[in-house]
């Protein structure tokens, strides 16, 4: 049986499932620089993001609770996705069109993940400083927590989520990913470490 | 979502159910209908089918109950169907068997009624056990033993 045979009765299949109200999400497997990322498209915009040809049970179990069942290979659906990645890996992008949906997480992720997402291009901010303006001074552990359950990373930038020492803190991608994300950006962590606020370097800055 | 869990758990999403079974079932529809056309409605009706029923039910697994669910489709869709067969068509999913040809499979499709060829294409172009025959047409194994020894009858007599 031929791969475009196949194909081309899927994409017919995915008209009438669409038309049902039985496909709900649409998922691809893109190849990037960073290796192979699964994407999936819902009704609302981009719905996941994870690195490696599958998605975790755990991601798997919130796409299923949020959009049901309904979760097929799609490449069309996740086509302006897959477009928008690829130029950001190029450089030649800088900011995401393609709209994202956060549903599924706890208030607090999502308030932590709106602020990330909020960071530009080529900037960096600390954990403590999100928690900070996520309304929450002292939950920098928990902080962490919400940027490391990014749902979407990437088009949140939680790669330019870093220790307030100067490392890199964590990434779900591996800190290579993390690395190679900042490099695109050609944004470094200051040698040295990351100024703290309210720390003398801060004051000298100011 | 390629061989995300092993066989024997159920799928968790209709992608999971697509990607482990649709070229079979593809190739069923086409074993069973004789044009890519008719395969490709019987492909979308059987998933459509599946996906209105979900989940998949626990007593048997996944697999059987697709072919239950093209089985019958095509029991029921046989008056639709143009009746034609296509050579080049059936090529695609060419027996899986030494001893059956695609002209075998065509004159079974051009003679028998949709019961029949779908036990002779389990069996004789699939080979599978009588056991999973059964299952698929909801029938005991000696019903399905009867017609496919039936549908070989009619097909040999043909080819004489």
């Amino acid at each position: 049986m031929t791969t475009d045979v196949i194909a081309e009765a899927r994409e017919r299949l995915f008209v009438r499932a669409k038309r049902e109200g039985l496909a709900t999400v649409g998922y691809d497997v893109l190849d990037s620089p960073i290796g192979p990322l699964w994407v999936a498209m819902g009704p609302k915009g981009v719905a996941t993001i994870s690195f490696g040809r599958e998605p975790s049970g755990h991601e798997l179990r919130r796409l299923i609770r949020l959009f049901g069942p309904g979760i097929v290979p799609d490449r069309r659906r996740t086509a302006p996705a897959a477009r928008e990645l690829d130029q950001y890996f190029a450089g030649r992008r800088r900011t995401f069109d393609v709209p994202f949906d956060l549903r599924g997480i706890t208030p607090f992720q999502e308030r932590v993940l709106r602020t990330t997402s909020r960071i530009r291009y080529g900037e960096l901010m600390t954990y403590a400083a999100v928690a900070h303006r996520a309304g929450n001074d002292r939950a920098s552990r928990a902080t962490g927590a919400a940027v490391g359950s990014n749902p979407i990373p990437i088009v949140v930038p939680c790669h330019r989520v870093v220790a307030s020492d100067g490392t890199l803190g964590g990434y779900g991608g591996g800190l290579d990913v993390k690395r190679y994300l900042l490099a695109i950006e050609r944004t470094e962590v200051p040698a040295g470490g990351w100024p703290k606020r309210g720390s003398p370097r801060e004051d000298l800055r100011s | 979502m390629r061989e995300v869990a092993p066989a024997r758990t159920p799928a968790r999403t209709f992608g999971e159910l697509l990607e482990r079974h649709e070229r079979e079932i593809f190739a069923y529809a086409l074993r069973l209908t004789g044009t890519r056309a008719d395969a490709e409605d019987l492909y979308q009706e059987t998933f459509l089918a599946a996906f209105r029923a979900w989940p998949p039910p626990r007593r048997d697994n996944e697999r059987a109950w697709l072919y239950r669910i093209a089985t019958n489709r095509a029991i029921d869709g046989a008056r639709r169907r143009r009746g034609t067969v296509s050579v080049d068509d059936l090529r695609l999913a060419a027996p899986e068997r030494d001893g059956v040809t695609v002209l075998d499979l065509a004159n079974a499709i051009r003679l028998l009624p949709a019961g029949q060829r779908a036990a002779f294409v389990l069996r004789t172009v699939e080979g599978r056990p009588y056991r999973e025959i059964a299952l698929t047409l909801e029938c005991t194994e000696e019903a399905a033993r009867v017609r496919v020894s039936d549908a070989m009858k009619k097909v040999r007599a043909a080819m004489r």
